[in-house]
């Protein structure tokens, strides 16, 4: 099972102190957020894409090349890629320059996006929203497996005999989590490909996302590509966390209080009750992680919220001390008990090469 | 025999309440004309004061949490529902419509509806025609024809004329409750649209 953080890339004022930090500081904090995931033990880097303030993160592919060059293990991640509004073309050359860049060390969520003139900046039109992301996956997905690829549909120039550079490394592209807050197509566009999917896990209560990963595990296997505990799941989730789980709660409060998607709502307490929140010691984070598989099943891929509602680098920087030293180590040992064998683990770029190969030399 | 159930829903904040006490006066109605037409009729009250926070949190989160999401589903789930608000400023009061807007898109399409409010004065009264009737038209309701307004003066009047419209107004709800089909929503998590109709390319909602 992988372990990661995910980043929105948020440049939040400091609640607490009033400051706001520079772009130029924010988009330093989340490289050395992400060395320091590596650094402490974790597997995933996921960067979210947006194109609007108070965000940083428009580029992902250049955010995690850079990292690709200044990490050797990290698994360089998007949360999530837009796949409305790129042009497909251009997400199949990117992502496949940044799997060579990588060696391998790159994979992608697909998402919508959260703010709606986001389409109409693009030249497209949000009510297309679904139909874009189910059209626009399916050409990525030819221009990855396809040398030459001749194609026509509705929402961009149609292609004759292109041919998408650089081909995929090792000729397997890059693994691809459809990510989805609460489309039940988005869970069967997964399902019908056999891709990953990633529910968000942080806004709304538990019960939502069971019906969307219960949806999806059993139309993964209607399309036959394993049996529902095999359907590849992507988790996130949220903490804040101190040795004594009164000075997390009291430390947290205020960011929790002005955060920019939730604040001025429910109380910290009501949010945490509801909602996959946890504040507080080490060990109710790992209590409340563990959960997650009695709700959703044995799954492929946990990542975590640590850097957003103006939460000062040095202290992200500690929560990923206490994540990489106290948190993640048991939650492998504990989440490796009981899970059957036929369960996989998340796809790895060594991985789908050996699937490849096993699956040319049956045919 | 058919068993309805009929949610009454009151954005009164008073306690008591002339807007409870009108909104039970019509559910009360609209029960006894369904009986009448042979079905069984379970009147649930939904007061809306007692989620008022949660609704404020809603707005903002996006999800109703804890009690008010079983209010939701009562009234979501309801054969036909009562809704009853106090005009505020010429409209409905900002309660019962933070309540309609937390509700799924289509939650209430095709569903009975019986529209009341309470006011100082009968000047008001054309607030349920002209603010609560074009809401409920939005979330295409099919809302019966007569909509009950109180002032203050008809909890006290002669002859009892609000309990003569009271009346009418709830025969009219049993009418478009009984020989309905009990309400099933589909739910898409359930029954996805298979990948071939999506690829096909006719966006859900199209």
């Amino acid at each position: 099972m992988q372990f990661g953080i995910f980043s929105v890339g948020d440049v939040t004022p400091d609640p607490t102190t009033g400051r706001t930090p520079t772009e130029a500081e924010r988009i330093q904090a989340m490289l050395t957020i992400a060395r320091k995931a590596e650094e402490v033990g974790l597997d995933v880097f996921a960067t979210g894409e947006h194109h609007n303030p108070p965000f940083v993160p428009s580029s992902p592919t250049t955010m995690l090349g850079y990292l690709a060059a200044r990490t050797d293990r990290l698994v360089l991640s998007t949360a999530t890629t837009l796949i409305t509004t790129n042009d497909p073309v251009k997400i199949a050359e990117d992502y496949a320059m940044l799997q060579h860049l990588s060696g391998g060390r790159a994979d992608l969520v697909l998402g919508r996006g959260n703010t709606g003139p986001v389409y109409p900046w693009f030249g497209k039109d949000i009510r297309d929203g679904i139909d874009l992301a189910i059209e626009n996956y399916h050409l990525l997905h030819r221009l990855w497996r396809e040398d030459v690829v001749d194609w026509q549909g509705k929402h961009r120039t149609p292609l004759q005999a292109f041919t998408s550079t650089p081909r995929p490394l090792d000729g397997v592209p890059p693994f691809v989590w459809h990510g989805s807050i609460r489309s039940p197509e988005i869970a069967e566009q997964a399902a019908y490909y056999g891709d990953g999917f990633f529910a968000n896990n942080i806004f709304w209560p538990k019960e939502h996302y069971q019906r969307l990963i219960g949806l999806y595990r059993r139309r993964y296997e209607h399309y036959g590509h394993g049996s529902a505990d095999q359907a590849i799941v992507g988790l996130g989730g949220q903490a804040f966390m101190r040795k004594n789980s009164q000075d997390a709660i009291r430390e947290f409060r205020p960011y929790f209080d002005n955060a920019p998607v939730y604040g001025h709502g429910p109380s910290l307490e009501d949010f945490m009750a509801e909602t996959p929140l946890i504040v507080g010691s080490p060990q109710q984070v790992i209590d409340r992680t563990l959960r997650f598989r009695e709700d959703f099943g044995d799954y492929q891929r946990q990542l975590f919220l640590m850097d957003h509602a103006g939460l000062p680098l040095k202290t992200v920087l500690e929560q990923l001390d206490l994540l990489g030293e106290e948190v993640v180590p048991v939650l492998r040992r504990e989440f490796a008990i009981g899970r059957p064998a036929h369960v996989p683990d998340a796809p790895t770029h060594a991985s789908l090469v050996e699937a490849a190969r096993t699956q040319a030399v049956e045919s | 025999m058919t068993a309805r159930t009929l949610a009454v829903v009151s954005a009164g904040v008073g306690r008591p309440s002339s807007t409870r006490l009108l909104a039970d006066r019509l559910g009360d109605a609209a029960a006894r004309a369904l009986r009448e037409r042979g079905d069984e009729a379970e009147v649930v009250a939904v007061d809306l004061r007692d989620h008022a926070r949660a609704l404020a949190d809603a707005v903002v989160t996006g999800f109703p949490g804890g009690a008010l999401r079983s209010a939701v589903e009562t009234v979501t789930g309801a054969d036909g529902i009562v809704a009853v608000t106090p005009i505020y400023n010429g409209s409905y009061n900002g309660l019962f419509k933070m309540f309609f807007d937390v509700l799924d898109a289509g939650a209430l399409e095709g569903r009975p509806v019986l529209l009341g409010a309470t006011g100082g004065t009968a000047r008001h009264s054309l607030a349920l025609d002209f603010a609560l009737r074009p809401l409920l038209a939005y979330l295409r309701a099919s809302v019966v024809p007569t909509a009950v307004f109180a002032a203050t003066a008809d909890f006290g009047a002669a002859d009892d004329p609000l309990g003569a419209r009271a009346g009418r107004a709830g025969r009219e709800l049993a009418d478009l409750v009984a020989g309905r089909a009990p309400v099933v929503r589909p739910d898409p998590y359930d029954e996805p649209t298979p990948f071939a109709e999506l690829l096909a390319g006719d966006p859900p909602g199209s």
